[in-house]
């Protein structure tokens, strides 16, 4: 028996492959994807697949990601793109969407509308835009992917959103059984096995299918399995390495010079045509190669790559770096003399030059540029316009690599680069994304408003063009926004005129946030959504926010609106989207934003949570403005909580950060709390009234509005009338109740107090509904009205339990005129909500004689007789 | 396989002789017992199909030392159940009921080497029908 007749099964798979069959024929899938361990066989099974699809008269496709392609967007999806790169508009700008629709296009005429089976092979390796061309071809059905993920590898999020949307079967691959294994050697060797070479083989392979290959390769190779009256023998001992590598590397070893720089020029550039490899090698040592199982060889596609990656890894592994070098130089030339460096050609070439350290040519690093922005993967666009030599560098490039710079969080750089690329020539529309960008980066990542004014106040004056001049006002405005000027900037926004959809969306970003901040909360919430809508039409654009931003401003304006569960709603579809597509600013504002919503709603320690989270996400992108806005939260958060020690150290965490005037009243909150906290509450009045101060300053009014009532309802002095001022000057609901609750605190109106903890419930801010009617509690008790005093003391207890440990002073005044204990009070609520003394008696570890003690005392001094007037002295359950 | 389990299969099922249409019965009893819903597959006479699976069990058992005979006697009978619309979860069962039948009509010359060596043939033989099985269904349909 000879080598050539070795054919290598594939065994134990057929549940896998049965799956596949099912997912493909049930229309309803867009894919499977296999998991497994190195060698475990992912490759082999999705071939296989691909294989029976095929045979069933399916187009396919494939595609592999790996350390080369992953270098340049797009690198491995090379083949799929009709005409290379697609073209650039004037400006330099990519038109990505209009690429990846060309490309369906092309895919579906190709294969005459059939779907196509495309195995996507460790994708985990796959560069962001090719990820997000897969995406978009299998969202439609033009493909059904079948993708393969290394375990341990980072699982891309286009595996992960397919698998959320349940359109993707999920295969565990897992190493072969001894039974399993048995028969693939059976099968593989085409005959019996002698029982200690199995052994041997199921000891060191432990049934990974891979190893099993090489080492049984190996060992026919080196004569050490050979066959006698139809059984196979080992006798020699296999290698006895249990590194995989090393046994690739062995089996390497033994060639000649001739196969092993076959071997080497393909583990760097394959696939190579067969057509090349001909000339230039003779055609027994490719003969050889095969037979060896080390490549494999398809005549009809003149396409000739290694048998397996791991191959790849250990030859390019073992060859020296000048020599790799060469070889990717040579293999670029070669290239570009033949296929004239265009489209696909011409991505290749720029891989090997830029994986030799050489220079490939600057036209085609802007392009996987753009497409690498496109796909918002900001480090390898980093990455591809720092490979421009520097006097080829033009503004779009520049801007591209600042804006990359300013999203990793390099602000200092991105300063240098956009500065530099207002100095080159461009359009006025180069030259006002360039200032815009510039001035954000000084705004939120160097945290220096006014520096941002001035490049907006600079690029205003050389600017000639109207609706260009109205975009940079509409950015003047947003730096005054986020600066702390909400009125300023609603006044500068006055000044713009057109109406053009670019400008509507810059508009919106400053406008819906001033709107709120300044009491108009409805028209904050328009605004927003036809920002979000706008900006959406607009597609992808460089120089403006991410469109979720309009999304941040719209769960913002809501809050303000106490619109709670709204917000929230959309805080958390929002932090999806931003989390999936990785845009850590935006990732930020959401966290955060929904550790707001919280701390309206009450829940203390779910806003902790949030705060914490988006001040971790701001540090680890270098915001420090967002960041100090979280350290702020979080330690409001935490003061509420009556966690005195946690809410100072989050404030000395902030003010180690430099200043950051957006919504700058709104963080000293956090200091007034603290103080109450820290049982300084005289302090915290005064801080109370003096941010309030600024707030009324500067315009800032539901921020007013939260300062004042929080200082009346932690005891401070009375502001109840500046609160039905800011109420008339603002459509908020939430404004308007804290103006009647602080009116009803101010008259001790027990009825009132009453309303404005129904008013605060039905707002779903539990907390201040708790306080409500704790106070409320307080002045029924007062006027002698005892049985209405004990029922809202009741639903203050039951909404607080609901405010996830919170401690904040108006929940503790104790209430003389319900005269019941602590124990009383705990014992008569169970036993108004129907509970049997001996379950209260189990629950509080009392006797059953001790709990009966409690409720006739309570009952005395409630002037009830039994528990059936409970309910009814309670005044009824909430 | 080993070829002491080969042998193993083969003289355990000599030691069945007489009784194999008391397997067959046997493991016709395991198998609806394990699955009901596989009864409805089999429609002809059960009576003929006991004595094709006898048959077929017997011509597999002789051929397990020559894999190119094997191959091609059970790539075709793979293929042939893949249009029964028998669905790779049913071999499992098939195999445990075939164990157990055999473990009943042997008593105590079923030991745990037997029990092994017939679980291995008929992994290996399960593998084979199974790419028959693949080769013969266009999938999609």
């Amino acid at each position: 028996m000879t080598i050539t007749a070795l054919r290598w099964p594939i065994v134990g798979r057929r549940p896998e492959l049965e799956l596949f069959e099912r997912a493909l024929a049930s229309g309803q899938q867009a894919g499977i994807v296999i998991h497994g361990r190195a060698g475990v066989g992912k490759t082999r099974l999705a071939d296989e697949c691909r294989q029976q699809a095929e045979t069933a008269g399916h187009p396919t496709e494939r595609v592999a990601g790996s350390r080369t392609t992953a270098l340049l967007p797009l690198g491995a999806v090379a083949v799929l793109l009709a005409d290379g790169f697609g073209n650039t508009d004037p400006d330099g700008r990519l038109d990505s969407a209009a690429l990846f629709a060309q490309t369906r296009r092309a895919l579906q005429q190709r294969h005459r509308g059939q779907r196509v089976v495309m195995v996507a092979d460790d994708v985990s390796l796959l560069d962001s835009a090719s990820l997000a061309l897969l995406g978009y071809l299998a969202a439609d059905g033009t493909i059904f992917l079948i993708a393969t993920v290394r375990t341990g590898e980072p699982v891309p999020d286009l595996v992960t959103t397919l698998w959320r949307d349940g359109r993707l079967e999920r295969v565990d691959l897992s190493d072969l059984s001894r039974a399993q294994l048995d028969t693939l050697l059976h099968l593989a060797l085409g005959g019996p096995i002698e029982a200690g070479a199995g052994r041997e083989f199921w000891e060191i392979t432990r049934g990974n299918p891979l190893y099993a290959r090489e080492l049984v390769l190996g060992a026919l190779d080196s004569g050490a399995l050979v066959e006698r009256s139809g059984v196979w023998h080992l006798d020699d001992h296999v290698p006895s390495t249990t590194r995989l590598a090393d046994l690739v590397e062995q089996r390497i070893g033994h060639l000649d010079n001739e196969a092993r720089a076959v071997l080497e020029l393909l583990a760097l550039c394959e696939p190579l045509e067969l057509s090349y490899l001909e000339a230039i090698v003779p055609a027994d040592v490719l003969e050889s190669l095969e037979r060896a199982g080390l490549v494999t060889i398809a005549i009809e596609a003149d396409d000739v790559r290694l048998a397996h990656p791991l191959h790849g890894k250990v030859i390019r592994g073992a060859t020296p770096r000048s020599r790799a070098r060469a070889i990717l130089l040579s293999q670029a030339d070669r290239l570009e003399t033949t296929q004239h460096g265009a489209g696909v050609a011409a991505l290749r070439i720029a891989v090997w030059r830029l994986d030799a350290g050489g220079r490939p040519d600057p036209a085609t690093l802007i392009r996987g540029a753009h497409l690498a922005r496109y796909a918002h993967d900001f480090r390898v666009v980093r990455r591809l316009i720092e490979a421009v030599p520097g006097d080829q560098l033009d503004a779009a490039a520049a801007l591209l690599l600042g804006e990359a710079l300013y999203e990793i969080g390099d602000f200092a750089a991105a300063e240098r680069v956009l500065a530099r690329g207002q100095e080159l020539q461009s359009s006025e529309r180069m030259a006002l994304r360039l200032a815009v960008t510039r001035a954000k980066n000084a705004q939120w990542g160097l945290c220096e408003p006014d520096a941002a004014l001035a490049i907006n106040a600079q690029a205003r004056s050389a600017i000639s063009t109207e609706s260009l001049a109205e975009e940079l006002i509409a950015d003047e405005a947003s730096v005054l926004m986020f600066s702390g000027h909400p009125e300023r900037a609603l006044a500068v926004l006055e000044r713009i005129s057109g109406t053009d959809r670019r400008t509507r969306v810059v508009r919106a970003i400053a406008g819906a946030p001033a709107l709120a901040v300044t009491g108009r909360t409805a028209d904050a919430v328009r605004t927003a959504e036809a920002g979000y809508a706008d900006h959406v039409a607009l597609g992808e654009e460089l120089a403006i926010a991410h469109p979720a931003m309009h999304l941040v401003n719209q769960v913002f304006a809501l809050a303000e609106a106490g619109r709670l569960a709204e917000a929230e709603q959309l805080a958390s579809a929002g932090a999806e989207i931003v989390a999936t597509n990785r845009i850590p600013i935006a990732q930020i504002f959401f966290a955060a934003n929904r550790g707001r919503v919280a701390t309206l709603q009450g829940q203390l320690a779910t806003a902790r949570r949030y705060y914490a989270e988006a001040a971790g996400l701001a540090e680890a992108s270098h915001f420090a403005g967002p960041r100090r806005l979280a350290l702020s939260g979080l330690a409001l958060a935490c003061a509420m909580l009556g966690d005195a020690q946690a809410a100072a150290a989050a404030l000395a965490e902030r003010d180690s950060g430099p200043a950051f005037g957006f919504r700058g009243p709104e963080q000293q909150l956090a200091d007034a709390w603290a103080a109450l906290a820290a049982r300084q509450p005289a302090e915290a009045a005064e801080r109370f009234k003096r941010a309030a101060g600024q707030a009324a300053s500067t315009g800032h009014l539901t921020a007013e509005s939260w300062l004042l009532h929080d200082m009346m309802r932690t005891g401070g002095q009375d502001a109840s009338s500046r609160l039905a001022e800011l109420s008339g000057l603002s459509d908020s609901p939430l404004v308007a109740a804290r103006a009647r609750h602080a009116a009803a605190i101010q008259a001790s109106d027990a009825e009132a107090l009453a309303a404005a903890a129904s008013d605060f419930e039905a707002m779903g801010a539990l907390l201040l509904a708790a306080e409500a009617w704790s106070g409320a509690a307080e002045s029924f008790s007062q006027a002698g009205d005892r049985r209405a005093a004990t029922a809202a003391l009741r639903r203050s207890d039951g909404l607080a339990a609901k405010c996830e440990g919170a401690a904040t002073p108006a929940l503790f005044h104790e209430n003389p005129a319900v005269p019941l204990s602590e124990r009383e009070r705990e014992i008569v609520m169970l036993a108004a909500d129907g509970m049997p003394s001996q379950d209260i008696a189990d629950r509080l570890f009392l006797s059953v004689r001790t709990v009966n003690n409690h409720l006739q005392h309570a009952y005395a001094k409630l002037g009830i007789s039994s528990r059936a007037g409970l309910a009814e002295a309670l005044g009824g359950t909430s | 396989m080993t070829p002491e389990e080969i042998s193993l299969v083969q003289s355990s099922f000599e030691r069945v002789g007489a009784a194999l249409p008391a397997l067959t019965t046997r493991f016709y009893q395991e198998l609806f017992r394990r699955d009901p819903a596989l009864r409805p597959l089999f429609t002809t006479d059960m009576a003929e199909q006991k004595v094709r699976f006898a048959t077929k069990l017997t011509e597999i058992v002789h051929t397990l030392p020559h894999l190119d005979d094997l191959l091609i006697h059970t790539r075709a009978l793979g293929a042939r159940h893949a249009g029964y619309g028998v669905k790779v979860a049913d071999y499992q069962k098939v195999g445990d009921s075939l164990l157990d039948a055999l473990a009943a009509i042997l008593g105590e010359d079923m030991d745990e080497q037997t029990r092994q060596a017939w679980a291995r043939a008929y992994n290996l033989v399960s593998e084979i029908m199974l790419e028959g099985a693949a080769a013969a269904r266009p999938i999609g349909t």
